[in-house]
C-alpha cells in the first residue's frame, strides 16, 4: 500500500513538473522550426516544411515544434489566413509556441494584446525556447 | 428593380453576416483587389506588369478611302498596324502597419500607351489609390479611386484577361468616355493623315472615385459576395464635375472547387447594376441618365473555362471614338458574350474561343427611328504560358458590323478581321 501511495505522489508531482509541451518520447526525429521573419512567404514555407516532415517520417515518429517570435509571431495571430493549416497541423501533434517578449512588445505598439490562435502556447522567450529544445536534442531548422 | 436588388442584397448580407465568423481571404475580385490576406500581408508589396503587343487590322477603307476607329489601331487611331506598349503598370499594396490587419491600401499607376494616357497626352496616370477599413464584420469599407463592382470583363484583373481586345459590348457600352466641350467629331479620314481619337480625356477604365461597402461570406463550399458603392461617376478624373452620384450594386455566389488567386477553380454566378446621370459638357443644362445592368456565369476548371454574360445599357450610348459630340443621347444598347478556354493537357498551350454581339440604337443625324447598329465578333486565340507570370497571346478576331442607317453602314460594312499578338509579364 505504501508503494501505491508513493507511486501516486510521484505521478502527481510529475504532472506538475512536466513541461507545458509534451514531446513525443517515441519520436525518431525531433525538430524545432523557427519563424521570426516578416515575409508572409516564410509563413507558408514553415507550414510546408512541417507538413513535409510529417509526410516523410509519419506523425508518430517525428516531434515538431514551431517557435514564433519577432515579426514571425504574425503566423500565430488569430485571424491569420493560415489558421486552418495550423489547426490541421495541431491534429498531427505539431506544437506552436508564441514568444511572450514579442507579445509584450506588440501589445505596446497595438495598444492591446494581439489575439492569438487558440493552439498557440506562450513561452517566456522564443529564442530561449529554441535553445532549450536544441539542448534536448532537437534539430533547429530556419526555412 | 434597383430597390428590389438592393433589398435582396441587404437581406442576404445580413443573413450571411450572422452566419459567418470567417475572415479567410476570398479569391474573388472584390477581395483580391480590395483586401490583403489577414496576418500575412507585407507592409509594401511592389508589383506590376507589362504588356507589349502588335496589332494588324485587315479592314478596307470606305469608298472615298477613309477609315473609322474600328479599322485603326488604338489608342492613337492613325494606322492599321502598330507595335505598342499598351500597358506598363507599377503599384504598391499592403498594410501600412503589418500588425494591424484591419487597414490595407492599394495604389497603381499606368505608364503604357492606351485610352487612359493617350487622350490627355500623359506619360503616367494614377488608376488606383484606395484604403480599405476592415473593422466592421460583414461591411468592409473601401475609399478612394478603384475598380467599381460590375461586369466580369471590367472588374477582373486585366493582367489575367484571356484575350487582348475587349468584347464590343464592353468596349463600347461599359468603357466610359468623357468628352470635353472642345471635343469635336472627326470625319472618316484616309491614312496616314487619320487621327480618329477625338476624345481628349481618359477613358473611365471601369473605375470611379467613391466609397464601397463590401464583403464575402463563406457557407460550406460557397462564397457569397456583395458590394454597394457610391461614386462621382467621373472615371479617372479627379473630383466631381456635377452634383450627380453613381450607385453600383453587385452580388456574386461562387461554388469554390479549389485553388486560389485569380485563376481559382469555381462556378460563379453574378449580377450587377450601375446607375447615374451625366451633365453635358456642351450644354450644362442637359442631364442624361446612364444605366448599365448585367448578369452572368463563369466556370473555371482545371481543364476548361466557360464564361457567359449579358449586359444592357440605357442612355449615354457611345457612338464611336470619332464622334464625342453624339454621346449625350438617350439610346439603348445591349450585348452578350460567351467564351471558353481549353487547356491542352501536359503542355503550356491554351486555346480560347469567344463570340460576342453588341447592338446599339443609332444616333447618326441621318438615322431613322429604331435604326440599330450591330457588331458581331468571333475571336479565336491561343496562349502559351512560359511560366506563371509570363505568357504570349495570339488572337484573330473575325468581325461583322452592320447598320440600318445607310451612312453608318457605308463606313462599317468593310470592317474586317484583326490580328493581335501580345506578351504579358507580371512582376
Amino acid at each position: 500500500m505504501r508503494k501505491f501511495y508513493k507511486s501516486l505522489v510521484l505521478l502527481v508531482a510529475m504532472a506538475f513538473i512536466a513541461p507545458a509541451h509534451a514531446a513525443n518520447d517515441f519520436a525518431e526525429e525531433k525538430i524545432v522550426i523557427q519563424i521570426s521573419d516578416p515575409d508572409p512567404f516564410k509563413q507558408t514555407q514553415v507550414l510546408n516544411v512541417a507538413n513535409n516532415l510529417i509526410k516523410h517520417y509519419g506523425k508518430n515518429k517525428v516531434s515538431i515544434e514551431i517557435v514564433a517570435f519577432g515579426p514571425g509571431l504574425r503566423l500565430l495571430f488569430e485571424d491569420n489566413v493560415n489558421s486552418g493549416r495550423i489547426d490541421s497541423l495541431t491534429t498531427d501533434d505539431v506544437t506552436f509556441s508564441a514568444c511572450k517578449n514579442t507579445i509584450t512588445a506588440m501589445t505596446k505598439k497595438l495598444g492591446h494584446a494581439p489575439a492569438l490562435h487558440s493552439n498557440a502556447t506562450p513561452v517566456t522567450a522564443g529564442v530561449v525556447r529554441i535553445i532549450d529544445l536544441v539542448n534536448q536534442d532537437y534539430k533547429l531548422i530556419k526555412p | 428593380m434597383i430597390k428590389k436588388q438592393l433589398k435582396n442584397i441587404l437581406i442576404a448580407a445580413a443573413t450571411f453576416g450572422a452566419m459567418t465568423a470567417s475572415t479567410t481571404q476570398a479569391a474573388n475580385w472584390l477581395m483580391l483587389q480590395g483586401t490583403e490576406p489577414s496576418g500575412a500581408a507585407e507592409r509594401d508589396h511592389v508589383w506590376g506588369f507589362i504588356q507589349a503587343q502588335y496589332q494588324d487590322d485587315k479592314s478596307d477603307p470606305n469608298g472615298a478611302g477613309g477609315y473609322i476607329p474600328p479599322k485603326l489601331i488604338g489608342p492613337n487611331l492613325d494606322s492599321q498596324s502598330a507595335f505598342n506598349v499598351n500597358r506598363a503598370r507599377i503599384g504598391v499594396r499592403g498594410t501600412g502597419m503589418p500588425l494591424d490587419s484591419n487597414v490595407n491600401y492599394f495604389i497603381l499607376t499606368e505608364m503604357g500607351n492606351n485610352g487612359i494616357t493617350a487622350p490627355g497626352g500623359y506619360n503616367a496616370a494614377l488608376t488606383d489609390a484606395s484604403i480599405t477599413l476592415n473593422h466592421i464584420p460583414g461591411a468592409r469599407l473601401r475609399i478612394g479611386m478603384f475598380k467599381y463592382p460590375g461586369a466580369e470583363e471590367g472588374l477582373q484583373a486585366i493582367h489575367v484577361f484571356d484575350y487582348i481586345n475587349f468584347t464590343s459590348v464592353t468596349n463600347q457600352m461599359l468603357l466610359e468616355r468623357f468628352p470635353q466641350a472642345s471635343d469635336a467629331n472627326v470625319p472618316p479620314t484616309a491614312t496616314p493623315d487619320a487621327n480618329m481619337a477625338a476624345y481628349s480625356r481618359s477613358v473611365g477604365a471601369f473605375r470611379d472615385t467613391g466609397i464601397q461597402v463590401f464583403d464575402t461570406f463563406k457557407s460550406d463550399n460557397w462564397e457569397h459576395s456583395y458590394a454597394i458603392m457610391v461614386g462621382n461617376g467621373n472615371g479617372l478624373n479627379f473630383g466631381d464635375n456635377d452634383d450627380n452620384m453613381d450607385t453600383y450594386l453587385y452580388w456574386s455566389s461562387e461554388l469554390v472547387l479549389g485553388g486560389k488567386g485569380g485563376r481559382r477553380s469555381g462556378l460563379k454566378l453574378f449580377a450587377w447594376n450601375q446607375d447615374g446621370k451625366r451633365t453635358s459638357t456642351v450644354d450644362k443644362t442637359q442631364e442624361q441618365d446612364r444605366t448599365r445592368t448585367g448578369f452572368g456565369v463563369k466556370y473555371l476548371g482545371k481543364l476548361f473555362r466557360v464564361t457567359a454574360e449579358y449586359m444592357k445599357g440605357e442612355g449615354m450610348i457611345f457612338q464611336g471614338q470619332h464622334r464625342p459630340g453624339h454621346i449625350y443621347n438617350n439610346e439603348e444598347a445591349d450585348g452578350a458574350y460567351i467564351e471558353g478556354g481549353w487547356y491542352i493537357a501536359n503542355t503550356n498551350f491554351e486555346i480560347d474561343l469567344r463570340y460576342d454581339t453588341y447592338t446599339r440604337g443609332e444616333n447618326h443625324p441621318t438615322s431613322a427611328a429604331n435604326d440599330e447598329s450591330t457588331a458581331d465578333t468571333m475571336t479565336i486565340g491561343t496562349q502559351y504560358h512560359f511560366n506563371k507570370k509570363t505568357r504570349l497571346n495570339l488572337e484573330y478576331a473575325n468581325r461583322d458590323y452592320e447598320s440600318n442607317t445607310a451612312a453608318v453602314e457605308a463606313q462599317q460594312k468593310d470592317v474586317g478581321g484583326r490580328l493581335a499578338v501580345q506578351v504579358t509579364h507580371i512582376f
